[in-house]
């Protein structure tokens, strides 16, 4: 299961973990990721506070969790290669975390209220 | 678009101004884009992700008095003084491509009616005739973009490329690396234009109200921009890594020896580690002698002063005290 937030981050659900990561949407908006500025393992995460940042060629950004809990692994391949998340963003999550409050989870976008944002967004 | 701006014209440094612009894009309406001019004294502005000590002389700017600022969006080093005029957008348009390009291409015709033949280069920067006048940063904040950029009317280019060209070891950077580019200034292309003519004319036509900041707005831009000067903020790469410094030097009469040096975010001595085949007369004599060092200045003065009663050669064999500073400042 993928849910997003509308800062663009995504949660792919697998039980009681999450992998959090960028959409295709913003990896496209940002361009070639330079940097990416992630949390430690063991780091408390809390729902829409800021956890990390991201900054690309063009424009830096905050990452939002989008569920609370706790850091379990970080991508460490992003460390010298950034450009991963650029690639392919759901394939190279960011972080996989243990969520501490699964009820969170039905306040997050389904893949259609996402895409609506995006467009709505894009034709701004 | 409106024009924000301040209630009083005292000098402010540079932090105050990217919390100024951070403050609009969470407090003001969404409905309206903000934009504003602002000059700050001698400062290093680093990119989100940049190991300053990797990027900036840290020594030099100390004793030129050169502010040193990490901002929040992205992109390399630059240097800013009253001669680099800033221009902030803040908007709600959070299409990276189109807000950036938007910002630019409107600052460069500005500069067109200036009478300077300006166009945009690659994303984010504006040049004529090849060479750079502006460079453009982009921050993401929920539903807000902010957009800024620089735009040189004369520039100290000595003082620049000192203060970012870094005395220590940039091969050691873990962040984002700078990249220098070839600049022209206003003044070059026009030296008719003053400066405040080139401040003006940047958004001339551009603004159609004003939104004039209270003096509480201002008291609480304040407070944000305290967060700038946190430690752990400016020196995010800091200390460990990037203010490390390590070089090798052969000394005759000493042998080769490998010094590296970590400078706290006060620009004083942290630590100091020697290696090499050289021979030591005396080791509790050496590991006092470079812990001593703690708290120094890493120049060759300050070194002076504090190693006035020592006599290095008696601790390290062929290596006189003036070598010893020597190694550590890299002369």
């Amino acid at each position: 299961m993928i849910k997003y937030l509308p800062t663009h981050e995504y949660a792919r659900i697998e039980g009681n973990e999450a992998y959090i990561g960028i959409s295709p949407y913003a990896a496209h908006q940002l361009g070639n990721v330079v940097y990416v500025d992630m949390p430690e393992v063991d780091d408390t995460l809390v729902k829409d506070e800021e956890f990390g940042a991201i900054e690309s060629v063009k424009a830096a950004s905050d990452l939002f969790a989008p569920l609370s809990g706790t850091v379990t692994e970080v991508n460490e391949a992003l460390v010298d290669n950034p450009r991963l998340v650029s690639d392919d963003p759901m394939k190279n999550w960011i972080i996989k975390i243990e969520i501490s409050d699964p009820k969170e989870v039905e306040q997050l976008l389904d893949q259609e209220a996402y895409d609506a944002i995006c467009d709505a967004e894009h034709k701004e | 678009m409106t024009h924000l701006t301040l209630p009083d014209t005292k000098p402010r440094r540079l932090p105050f101004f990217l919390a100024m612009e951070e403050w609009a894009a969470r407090h003001l309406p969404a409905e309206e884009d903000y934009l504003f001019t602002w000059v700050v004294g001698p400062t290093v502005i680093c990119g989100r992700h940049q190991d300053i000590a990797a990027e900036v002389d840290l020594d030099f700017c100390r004793k030129a008095d050169i502010d040193i600022v990490r901002r929040r969006s992205g992109g390399g080093a630059v240097f800013a003084n009253a001669d680099n005029i800033m221009v902030s957008l803040v908007t709600a348009d959070t299409d990276v491509e189109r807000a950036f390009a938007r910002f630019t291409r409107t600052i460069a015709t500005q500069l067109r009616h200036l009478g300077i033949d300006a166009e945009v280069s690659g994303r984010n920067d504006i040049t004529v005739g090849g060479s750079k006048i502006s460079g453009s940063a982009f921050l993401h904040l929920p539903g807000r973009s902010v957009v800024h950029c620089t735009m040189l009317f004369d520039t100290d280019a000595e003082t620049m490329r000192r203060a970012l060209t870094p005395a220590r070891a940039k091969l050691l950077s873990k962040g984002v690396t700078s990249v220098e580019s070839r600049i022209v200034t206003a003044r070059e292309l026009m030296p008719s234009l003053t400066r405040d003519a080139l401040r003006e004319g940047l958004l001339s036509g551009l603004t159609t109200g004003e939104r004039r900041l209270t003096e509480a707005e201002v008291a609480e831009i304040e407070a944000m921009a305290r967060e700038y000067d946190r430690e752990d903020w400016l020196w995010r790469h800091g200390r460990d890594h990037g203010a490390q410094a390590s070089r090798t030097m052969r000394i005759e009469s000493a042998g080769t020896m490998t010094v590296r040096v970590a400078v706290d975010a006060a620009g004083r001595i942290a630590d100091v580690k020697l290696s090499g085949d050289f021979f030591e007369r005396d080791a509790d004599a050496l590991a006092q002698l470079l812990s001593g060092l703690r708290g120094v200045a890493p120049t060759a003065e300050a070194l002076c002063e504090a190693l006035r009663t020592t006599d290095v050669s008696r601790i390290i064999s062929g290596l006189s005290t003036e070598q010893f500073i020597n190694l550590i400042t890299n002369n």
